[in-house]
C-alpha cells in the first residue's frame, strides 16, 4: 500500500507543560494557535481543517470542545474531534489530506491534566464498568506493573536497569524546555527511592500529571514549501487495536503494536528498522513499556532490554535513540502526548531539538497509545526524505 | 505563580448515577461465583475457552453459547506487590503490600487477573499452584470470587 | 478522488427507551451483526473502525477500546470520534475519508448510546460545567407519557429561544410544531426501527403534552434512546460484489461557529434560528455533489430535528424549501413521506434519539432511501437520486451535511 500523495508536516508547536496552567485552557490555545501562525507566517484562512484533540472525561466537560473551536479559530471551519490518543488525530488529519480534498490540516491538541481530574480516575473510566471496574484490581498502575514483570520474567530485565531507563528520560527531560518533570541528575538509585506503587514500579517510574496542549499542521507536497524548507514527510502509518481483555493479551509481545508498525514499515519501504530508524519518540506511560515498545517495533531485538541501557544504545548520540525528549516520564498531557511523540520526532529530523539533538536523524518513529498497556497504538514513519 | 483571584474553585454538587446492564454472558458468571464455580464460554469455532465469559469471541466473531466450568485452579504466570491502592483515582498507601497475579487457569485459555494471598511476596516465582477460594456469603458480585492461594 | 458508496445499514433492533436484556457491547455486536448480514462480506473483510458516541451518558471512556471484540475489529485500526449531537455523521466522515484517503478500503462505522445506563441530566449538564451550571435546564419530571419516552437530546432552554426566532421569521405558529411533531411520529409508525411511533399521531395530540420551555411542548422533544447504528463504506471496486444495494458518498461539509449561550447573563447576541454557517455548508455541498438546483435535483432529506420545529427550519437553511415557507409547506403537505420534498420520512431525532447515533441514522436513513430498501413503509415513492443528510449539535453550533446519491461522483 503506498500513499496516494505526499503529505508533511510543516511545523508544531507545544506549550511549556505544567502541572497547574496559569491560564485557562481557551487561553492556552488561543495563545498557543496564534503564536504558531505568526511563527509559521499562515493565516487561519489558510489551514483548510482543523482536527481537534481531547478527551471528554479528562476535560471534564460533555462535548469538550463546545468552547475551544472559538478560540482555536475554528470559526466557520471544517473541523471535528478525535477523542482518543493525539496520534489518531494526526492518522485523520492525513488521511482527509490524502484523499485530496484538502490540501492542510491542523491538529491541535490539549489536557488539563494536572489541574483537573486525577489522572487515575479518568483510567478508570476507561475500564468497563461491569467487570473490571467492580473488581478494582486492574488500574493503570498494577496492569503497567503486571506488564512491566512479565517482560523482567521473560527476559532477565533487572529494577536496577528499569530505574536506569527512568533516569535516561529524566534527564532527557532536563534538557527539553518544554518538560514539566526534569531531573538533570536523576539516578536509577534516585527512582528507587521514589514513592512505590505496584512492584516493580514507582512513582518516577511513571509520569506527571501535566497541563498542555500541541499544535501540529500538515500539508500536501504541493503546499509544504510555503511554509517550511525542512518538511518531514510521513512515509508510513499503522494503527492496531488489541482486545480490551486484559488476561487475553500477550502484554510483553503486543501483537497490535507489533501490526501497527508493520503496516508503518511497508507502507514506508522499511525493511530492518533496527538499521534504518535513527531516533524514537514512543508513547511509554510507564517506562517498563519502552524496551516492550521498542522491541514490538523491531527497534531492538527481543528480549534485549537489558542490554541496550547497559550499552546507552538509546541515548542521545546512541545507535538508536529513544524518547530524547524524556517521553512521558518528562510530561504526559494525556491525549496530547501522542502529538507530542509526533512532534518531538519532527524536531529531531530538522535539526531543532536543540539539547536533544540525536546527530544525523533522517527517519523516525513516532508512537501513541490510547488505553492501558497498549491495547490501542498508532504508529508512524517519517522521514526528511521522500 | 496565579494569583488566588486568577483561579475560581466551583464545586458542583452532582452526583453521576450509572445503572449497568451486565448483560447475559456475565449475569451467568455471576450466578457461578456464588455457587462457587468459575464458568467461561467456548467458541464453537476455535475451541477457545474464555474467562470471563462474553458474548463473542473475538478471533472468530462467534457468538459462544456453550458453558464450561473452569476448573477453580491454576498456575501464577506474572504478578505484581501493590504498596498502593487506587480509589477514587487518588494514590493511597495500602494498609500492607498485597499480591496480584495473573493466573492460568487448567480449563480456560485466558488468564485470570486476582489478588493472591498466602504468599511472602519474596517468594513469589511464575509456576506456584493456586487455587480460588470463595465468599462464602456470595452477594452475586465478582467480589464472590475473594482471592486465590497456594495449593498445599 | 475516490469514489466511496455505502453498501450496508444495519441496527440492532428497534430503537427503544430501555434494553434490561443487554449490556452496551452486546448491544453493538447485533448491530454489526446487522449490517453484516446485508451483504456478503465476513467480519474480516472490514479493514478498519470508527465508533461514536458521547462517552459521558454512559459514564465509559473510550468504549471502543470495551467493544474491540464485539466490533469483530480485534487486530484492526479503531477511530473514536466525539462531537456531541453531530457525533454519529462526524464519525461517518471519519470512516468516509479512511476509504477516500486509499489508506483502507472496507471500513465499518458504529454510532451508538444507551441513555437506559446513564443519567442524561449529567451528561447535559456537563456540557457547560462549572462555566454556567445554571443552563441546566430543568425537563420535567413527569416521565409518564404514553411512550414511557424519557427526555434528551439539547438544551431546551436554548431551543425555545430557536423555535421563537424561527416562527417569527417565517409566519409559523406553535401549532405548526405541534403539527410537525405529529407528522414526525406518524412517519415514525412507518419505520419499524424507530422509537416514538404513534401511528395517525395529530398536531391534537401533540398539543396536549404540556409546555416545558414556551414555545416547546414535551411532544416537541426528542426521547432518550437505546440503539446502535451501523454502516459500511467501502470503493467503488469492492460495492458490486458486496451488497447489490449502493448509496454513493457525493459530498461532505462540516462547520463550526461559535457557542450559542445568548441566554446566558452576559448575553452573547446570536440567534440560533439563523445558522448561517448552515448556508454555508449547504452551498459547498452541493458544490461538490454537482448539483445547481437542490430543491429540483434532491428528493428526500433528513434532518436532524432534536425539537420538532427544527424540521420546518434546517429545510429552508440547506435551501430545500424556500426560506421562511416551512410552515406553508407543511400546511400543504409538501413534507410528508409522498409530498414533492418529504422530511425525515424515518420519524427523525424527535421519534428516536440515541444520540451518539443519531446523526449516523440521518445519513443511515438516506442512504436507505437511495437504496429503496426502507422498511415499513417509509420509502419515498419517487426514484431518490440524491439525499441529504444533516446533523448539528454542540451549544446550536456544530453543523455537518453529508449528500448521497444513485451515481458516483465521478
Amino acid at each position: 500500500m503506498t500513499m496516494s500523495r505526499n503529505v508533511a508536516i510543516v511545523g508544531w508547536k507545544q506549550t511549556k507543560h505544567t502541572a497547574c496552567s496559569e491560564v485557562c485552557r481557551e487561553r492556552m490555545l488561543y495563545e498557543l494557535i496564534k503564536e504558531f501562525y505568526a511563527d509559521l507566517g499562515i493565516t487561519k484562512d489558510e489551514v483548510d481543517t482543523m482536527v481537534l484533540n481531547s478527551n471528554d472525561f479528562q476535560d471534564g466537560r460533555t462535548i469538550s470542545e463546545v468552547y475551544p473551536v472559538s478560540w482555536v479559530g475554528a470559526f466557520n471551519k471544517d473541523q471535528t474531534k478525535v477523542d482518543a490518543d493525539g496520534s489518531d488525530a494526526v492518522l485523520y488529519a492525513l488521511m482527509r489530506i490524502l484523499s485530496g480534498n484538502y490540501d492542510t490540516a491542523l491538529i491541535i491538541s490539549y489536557a488539563m491534566g494536572g489541574s483537573e481530574f486525577r489522572n487515575q480516575a479518568i483510567m478508570n473510566y476507561t475500564l468497563d464498568p461491569i467487570y473490571e471496574r467492580q473488581r478494582g484490581i486492574i488500574n493503570e498502575l498494577s496492569a503497567s506493573a503486571l506488564q512491566a514483570n512479565a517482560y523482567m520474567l521473560a527476559h532477565g530485565l533487572t529494577e536496577n536497569q528499569l530505574a536506569a531507563y527512568a533516569a535516561k528520560n529524566l534527564k532527557n527531560a532536563a534538557k527539553n524546555p518544554f518538560a514539566l518533570r526534569q531531573m538533570a541528575d536523576a539516578t536509577p538509585e534516585a527512582v528507587l527511592e521514589s514513592k512505590p506503587y505496584y512492584s516493580p514500579l514507582h512513582e518516577l517510574h511513571g509520569y506527571p500529571a501535566t497541563d498542555g496542549a500541541c499544535v501540529m499542521l500538515l500539508a500536501s507536497e504541493e503546499k509544504a514549501g510555503q511554509w517550511t524548507d525542512k518538511p518531514v514527510w510521513i512515509r508510513g502509518t499503522g494503527s492496531c487495536q488489541d482486545t480490551y481483555y486484559f488476561g487475553d493479551r500477550d502484554l510483553v509481545k503486543v501483537d497490535a503494536l507489533r501490526k501497527a508498525a508493520q503496516s508503518a514499515y511497508a507502507m514506508a519501504g522499511v525493511s530492518n528498522p533496527a538499521e534504518e530508524i535513527d531516533a524514537a519518540e514512543i508513547h511509554s506511560s510507564f517506562v517498563s513499556q519502552e524496551p516492550i515498545f521498542a522491541e514490538a517495533m523491531g527497534l531492538f531485538p527481543e528480549g534485549s532490554g537489558g542490554k541496550v541501557i547497559d550499552e546507552g544504545l538509546s541515548l542521545i548520540g546512541g545507535k538508536l535513540c529513544v524518547n530524547a525528549s524524556g517521553g512521558p516520564q518528562g510530561a504526559n498531557p494525556f491525549t496530547t502526548t501522542g502529538l507530542i511523540r509526533v512532534a518531538e520526532a519532527a524536531a529531531q529530523l530538522t535539526g531543532k531539538a536543540g539539547d536533544m539533538q540525536h546527530p544525523d536523524s533522517k527517519k523516525a518513529v513516532a508512537h501513541g497509545q490510547t488505553g492501558i498497556c497498549g491495547q490501542h497504538n498508532t504508529v508512524f514513519v517519517l522521514s526528511t526524505e521522500l | 505563580m496565579a494569583q488566588d483571584h486568577h483561579n475560581v474553585k466551583a464545586f458542583v454538587p452532582l452526583t453521576f448515577g450509572y445503572n449497568y446492564r451486565v448483560g447475559a454472558w456475565m449475569e451467568k458468571y455471576l450466578d457461578g461465583l456464588s455457587e462457587k464455580k468459575i464458568l467461561g464460554v467456548k467458541c464453537p469455532s476455535c475451541g477457545k475457552v474464555t474467562v470471563p465469559p462474553r458474548s463473542v469471541c473475538g478471533a472468530c466473531f462467534t457468538k459462544p453459547e456453550q458453558w464450561v466450568e473452569v476448573p477453580p485452579e491454576g498456575e501464577l504466570r506474572t504478578f505484581t506487590v501493590g504498596r498502593v491502592k487506587v480509589a477514587a483515582g487518588e494514590i493511597k498507601d495500602a494498609d500492607e503490600p498485597y499480591v496480584i497475579g495473573m493466573i492460568k487457569l487448567d480449563g480456560a485459555d485466558s488468564l485470570l487477573s486476582a489478588t493472591v494471598k498466602g504468599i511472602d511476596p519474596d517468594n513469589l516465582k511464575p509456576g506456584i499452584r493456586l487455587k480460588a477460594v470463595f465468599s462464602d456469603e456470595p452477594k452475586g458480585t465478582t467480589a464472590d470470587l475473594s482471592y486465590f492461594e497456594p495449593v498445599e | 478522488m475516490r469514489d466511496v458508496g455505502i453498501v450496508s445499514v444495519g441496527y440492532n433492533g428497534r430503537f427503544v427507551a430501555k434494553r434490561p436484556d443487554i449490556n452496551m457491547p452486546e448491544m453493538i455486536q447485533a448491530a454489526v451483526e446487522n449490517a453484516l448480514s446485508k451483504t456478503n462480506l465476513k467480519f474480516t473483510d472490514i479493514d478498519a473502525f470508527v465508533e461514536g458516541n458521547m462517552p459521558t451518558f454512559e459514564g465509559v471512556n473510550y468504549p471502543s477500546l470495551w467493544f474491540s471484540e464485539h466490533l469483530g475489529a480485534v487486530g484492526k485500526p479503531v477511530m473514536r470520534i466525539s462531537t456531541g449531537g453531530t457525533t454519529g455523521m462526524s464519525a461517518f466522515h471519519s470512516a468516509y475519508y479512511h476509504v477516500a484517503s486509499g489508506l483502507y478500503d472496507t471500513v465499518m462505522v458504529v454510532g451508538w448510546e444507551k441513555h437506559d445506563e446513564g443519567d442524561v441530566q449529567v451528561g447535559l449538564a456537563g456540557i457547560v460545567l462549572p462555566e454556567a451550571f445554571s443552563l441546566m435546564q430543568n425537563f420535567g419530571p413527569d416521565l409518564s407519557d404514553p411512550s414511557g419516552a424519557g427526555l434528551g437530546g439539547g438544551s431546551t432552554g436554548g431551543a425555545s429561544y430557536q423555535a421563537t426566532s424561527y416562527i417569527s421569521k417565517s409566519g409559523g405558529s406553535v401549532e405548526h410544531i405541534d403539527k410537525m411533531a405529529a407528522q414526525a411520529r406518524s412517519n415514525a409508525a412507518l419505520n419499524p426501527y424507530a422509537h416514538l411511533q404513534f401511528p395517525g399521531c395529530t398536531a391534537a395530540d401533540i398539543a396536549k403534552t404540556p409546555i416545558t420551555s414556551y414555545p416547546l411542548r414535551f411532544g416537541h422533544t426528542c426521547p432518550a434512546s437505546c440503539g446502535a447504528c451501523v454502516m459500511i463504506l467501502t470503493t467503488r471496486e469492492k460495492a458490486a460484489k458486496a451488497s447489490d444495494h449502493v448509496a454513493w458518498v457525493k459530498a461532505l461539509a462540516n462547520a463550526t461557529t461559535d457557542a450559542t449561550t445568548g441566554n446566558l447573563v452576559d448575553g452573547q447576541i446570536t440567534d440560533p434560528a439563523e445558522q448561517a454557517h448552515c448556508r454555508m455548508i449547504a452551498k459547498k455541498a452541493y458544490e461538490m455533489a454537482g448539483i445547481e438546483d437542490p430543491m429540483k435535483e434532491v428528493q428526500v432529506v433528513e434532518v436532524y430535528d432534536g425539537f420538532a420545529h427544527q424540521e420546518l427550519m434546517w429545510p429552508e437553511r440547506l435551501f430545500l424549501i424556500p426560506e421562511g415557507k416551512g410552515p406553508e409547506y407543511l400546511d400543504r403537505g409538501a413534507l410528508a413521506i409522498d409530498g414533492e420534498m418529504p422530511v425525515n420520512p424515518s420519524g427523525g431525532v424527535v421519534s428516536t434519539n440515541a444520540i451518539g447515533a443519531s446523526a449516523l441514522v440521518r445519513v443511515a436513513e438516506a442512504a436507505l432511501q437511495v437504496m429503496g430498501t426502507a422498511e415499513g413503509g417509509h420509502q419515498v415513492p419517487r426514484k431518490v437520486k440524491n439525499a441529504v443528510a444533516h446533523g448539528w449539535g454542540g451549544l446550536f453550533q456544530f453543523v455537518t451535511v453529508t449528500i448521497l446519491g444513485d451515481q458516483p461522483r465521478s
